[in-house]
């Protein structure tokens, strides 16, 4: 699964440190979001696509094999 | 997600303090069969009735305690990444100790064999708590 939230937090001018504290999780969860090694719940998805003001599809999408 | 119930992240560091004594009341058994005198007591009666001992059940039953509070007390931040790592290390944890039980089966046989299923009482808990704190720290590395 691929995401925009690196380019997301990039446009809100936010640091992984920012997002992570906005949404409740350790910086370390953002990174590997962002890296694609770990895939949210939907209840963590729907948080991210709130503070940064998108869809969930918008900061998700799905790719071939998923 | 869902999340699982864990004991306070501070049962962690008491499960690490007690790791010293229990480890030590194991080895001494194990190594040189040492007893705790006062631990002693006769169990049934008259001449069928046996001395026994205490200290085993109590290195056995410490040692399960200290490794569950270090396995299943929460992370300082225990968000729902570090319980997905959690419960894959659990997995791993799972097969390998059953591969390891598998190897051993064929291995060891009789009086050897009890030696092999009394360690795999703990080895289950001590394997996922190596393996957990191996990816927990991989996971601190890649994101520095």
């Amino acid at each position: 699964m691929k995401n925009k939230i690196k380019i997301q937090r990039a446009i809100h001018n936010l640091t992984q440190d920012d997002l992570a504290k906005k949404i409740s999780v350790s910086r370390q969860t953002i990174n590997t979001m962002e890296s694609g090694k770990y895939i949210p719940s939907t209840a963590l998805a729907l948080k991210l696509a709130v503070v940064l003001g998108v869809s969930v599809e918008e900061l998700f999408q799905l790719e071939k094999g998923d | 997600m869902q999340k699982l119930p864990l004991l306070p992240h501070v049962c962690q560091k008491i499960g690490f303090v007690l790791i010293l004594p229990f480890l030590t009341l194991g080895i001494a058994f194990v190594g040189w069969d040492y007893n705790i005198s006062w631990l002693s007591y006769h169990n049934g009666a008259g001449l069928l009735g046996t001395n026994d001992n205490l200290t085993d059940e109590i290195a056995a039953v410490g040692t399960i305690i200290r490794l569950m509070l270090i396995a299943f007390s929460k992370e300082k931040i225990e968000d729902e990444a570090i319980q997905f790592f959690r419960l894959a290390s659990l997995q791993w944890a799972v097969i390998v100790n059953y591969i390891i039980l598998m190897v051993c089966i064929l291995v060891w046989y009789g009086v050897a064999f009890l030696s092999v299923m009394t360690y795999n009482m703990f080895t289950i808990l001590f394997i996922f708590i190596i393996r957990f704190r191996v990816v927990l720290f991989q996971y601190n590395k890649a994101s520095v």
